[in-house]
């Protein structure tokens, strides 16, 4: 338990990486949208995909923390199972605290009006527009999903390098390509859109939660046989 | 008393390599074993296989009686010096940091005093470090952690003399106030000779020797002379080399040689030198793979 | 330092110098022995060859041990190693001498007045 909690805090001691970078790219992005809202207003309000970035920013992190920190981390004496479940549990504890700083942030935007410029940085079409709650636990999930799906490309690529990697995007690409087909060739697109335009956002997170759960798992078996 | 590395069998190939063979080894608790071996006799492959960063093959080793590969009980007692370490992006001072949270016996004095012998500056990124100094903060680590297992493989990569010195000054006094297993890799073999309590030779993937260091001094002796008195003297003995230039040979023979014989060269006028650490590796590692040098 | 040569097993060179600094009197008899690390540290070796040496002094009882103190020289061990010393002299020295002045045809007369003066200036033969 208490590794655990070192294989995070090794993490954090690059406050670079885990605490500047991340909220610096926030405000950056944040910064520019502001001020195209202010010069280029829109009538109905900008739903900017700004927020992305944090995300693209932690599917980043995720890959550096297993493939740049491994190494040293495997010195200090602890297993890859550990080191992975500290770094996993590292972001889930990020990744609450900071959900909440963007629910925060939610709510100032929607209090002044999309910061007087009517900007929807915060306020995600659909997914991150409705109560407090539900945008916490909405942007908690996707930050872990993001984080830990990096996490899961930083090992392919220790264990495969480029040619592995390439060979898990296209397999990757080959599952939703065989989905597509498959709905198309059962003319099902009808009940597909049905279930989009049906589902719950609650429902939508707990697929999400879903998916970040085997995410994790799949890093995990993965890095059982990586070698340093 | 449970040898704290026991390997049995352990075997190590690749798709194009054999990388350990037939490896068979114990180290004993509490001493100094040094490993060695040309560069790809499969030293590092044998460190990283009993740290857990490798997968054998073949065989299997056990660690303070257990199975290494991801057995955190056994790793935290383990500390393990790379000669290539990467480091993450952090300052000396906070990659020192973070090794002490990690070793149960760190000692944060050792460690201020080594960094202050070695001069490393605490404040720099590591990666901007020369090689030299980023061998320096391996060594800190691996002295200050104190572990019951230390290992290094060839740690002083960049470091002058005089800062070798220093860590085998260090290392033994250490050593000898905090006992422990130490498996040291090098082939700065008569550097360290002194300092090793048993010594093992690996030549492409397999133990030539295996033997306490004082049964390996003296193993083997050159005679060097007027070739007939040299002839005559080493008449009966396993020959490993033969010099010779006009009337004079230099015969290298199996030792060792005791008090009676040794006064018979002498009355011979026959000169005796015994064959260094350094030489026997280079005679073991030159011998067929099928031989092993007795001692 | 004090070099140590690579024939003779470093643990018998370790004690041999220890004798020989009981013989001279440097360490003596009832004075402490410096320990196993001291040792180690001095003459950068591992701790358990000079360990080695130390008990091969105490079989031979030049030192002995006083526990929780540390190793002393024994009372006695400098006139017992100058017995040994004395009875290993004509091997180690004579025999040698006796040969090198064969082979150089010095006779017994001229080593003798060697062995009493200071050498050739004695008005010896000269070869």
């Amino acid at each position: 338990m208490k590794t655990l909690v070192n294989v995070a805090r090794y993490h954090l001691a690059d406050r670079v990486t885990y605490l500047a970078l991340p909220w610096g790219i926030l405000a950056f992005s944040f910064l520019i949208n502001v001020v195209i809202s202010g010069r280029l207003p829109s009538p109905q309000g900008d739903y900017t995909g700004g927020l992305l970035t944090i995300y693209a920013y932690l599917l980043v992190c995720g890959a550096l923390s297993m493939t740049r920190a491994l190494p040293f981390g495997l010195m200090l004496g602890v297993s890859r199972r550990v080191y992975y479940l500290g770094t996993a549990l590292l972001i889930v504890a990020l990744g609450a605290v900071w959900g909440l700083g963007l629910t925060v942030l939610q709510a100032a935007e929607r209090a002044t009006g999309g910061w007087g410029v009517g900007l929807h940085f915060f306020r995600v079409a659909w997914i991150m527009d409705g109560p407090w709650y539900q945008t916490w636990l909405t942007s908690f999930v996707l930050l872990v999903l993001f984080f830990w799906y990096g996490m899961w490309y930083g090992l392919v690529y220790r264990r495969w390098n480029v040619v592995g990697l390439v060979a898990f995007i296209a397999a990757q690409l080959l599952v939703a390509v065989v989905a597509i087909v498959t709905v198309s060739t059962m003319h099902n697109w009808a009940a597909v859109g049905h279930f989009f335009a049906t589902i719950t956002a609650p429902a939508l997170i707990g697929v999400l939660a879903a998916l970040t759960v085997a995410l994790g798992l799949g890093g995990l078996a993965t890095i059982r046989r990586v070698t340093i | 008393m449970t040898p704290t590395i026991s390997a049995t069998a352990l075997g190590r190939r690749y798709r194009d390599q054999v990388a350990l063979d037939n490896v068979s080894l114990t180290v004993e608790p509490d001493s100094i074993t040094g490993l060695l071996g040309r560069n790809g006799a499969g030293k590092t492959t044998l460190m990283r296989i009993v740290t857990g960063q490798e997968f054998p093959t073949a065989g299997d080793v056990r660690v303070f009686g257990e199975v290494p590969a991801e057995n955190d009980a056994v790793l935290r007692r383990m500390v393990f010096v790379r000669e290539e370490q990467t480091y993450p992006d952090l300052r000396v001072g906070h990659v020192i940091q973070v090794a002490s949270w990690f070793y149960p016996n760190w000692s944060e004095e050792l460690a201020q005093q080594l960094l202050a012998d070695f001069e490393l500056p605490l404040r720099r990124r590591i990666k901007k470090l020369s090689r030299g100094m980023r061998s320096a903060v391996g060594i800190v680590i691996g002295l200050a952690a104190r572990a019951e297992l230390t290992l290094f493989d060839e740690p002083y990569a960049g470091l002058d003399a005089v800062a070798r010195q220093l860590f085998y000054d260090r290392l033994l006094a250490d050593f000898a106030a905090h006992p422990r297993t130490v498996v040291l890799s090098t082939h700065l073999i008569d550097e360290v000779a002194d300092l090793l309590e048993h010594v093992v030779i690996l030549d492409r993937g397999r133990v030539v020797l295996d033997a306490p260091a004082d049964d390996v001094r003296g193993t083997a002796m050159t005679v060097s002379g007027p070739v007939t008195a040299v002839e005559e003297f080493v008449a009966g003995r396993p020959v490993w080399h033969r010099q010779r230039l006009a009337s004079r040979a230099s015969v290298t023979v199996t030792g060792p040689l005791d008090n009676a014989a040794q006064a018979r060269a002498r009355a011979l006028h026959l000169r005796l030198e015994p064959l260094s650490l350094q030489q026997l590796l280079v005679h073991a590692a030159g011998t067929s793979a099928d031989e092993k040098v007795s001692a | 330092m004090p070099a140590l040569d690579e024939g003779t097993p470093l643990f018998v060179q370790i004690a041999e110098q220890l004798a020989d600094d009981i013989v001279e009197g440097v360490l003596a008899e009832g004075a402490r022995v410096p320990s196993t690390n001291e040792l180690a540290a001095y003459y950068r070796i591992n701790p358990a060859t000079a360990a080695k040496g130390i008990n091969l002094l105490v079989d031979e009882a030049v030192l002995e041990k006083r526990r929780g103190i540390g190793m002393f020289v024994a009372f006695g061990a400098r006139e017992q190693l100058r017995a040994d010393r004395r009875k290993r002299f004509a091997e180690q020295f004579i025999d040698p001498m006796l040969a090198e002045a064969r082979r150089l045809g010095i006779d017994t007369d001229t080593l003798v007045s060697l062995v009493r003066g200071p050498g050739w200036h004695n008005g010896g033969d000269t070869p």
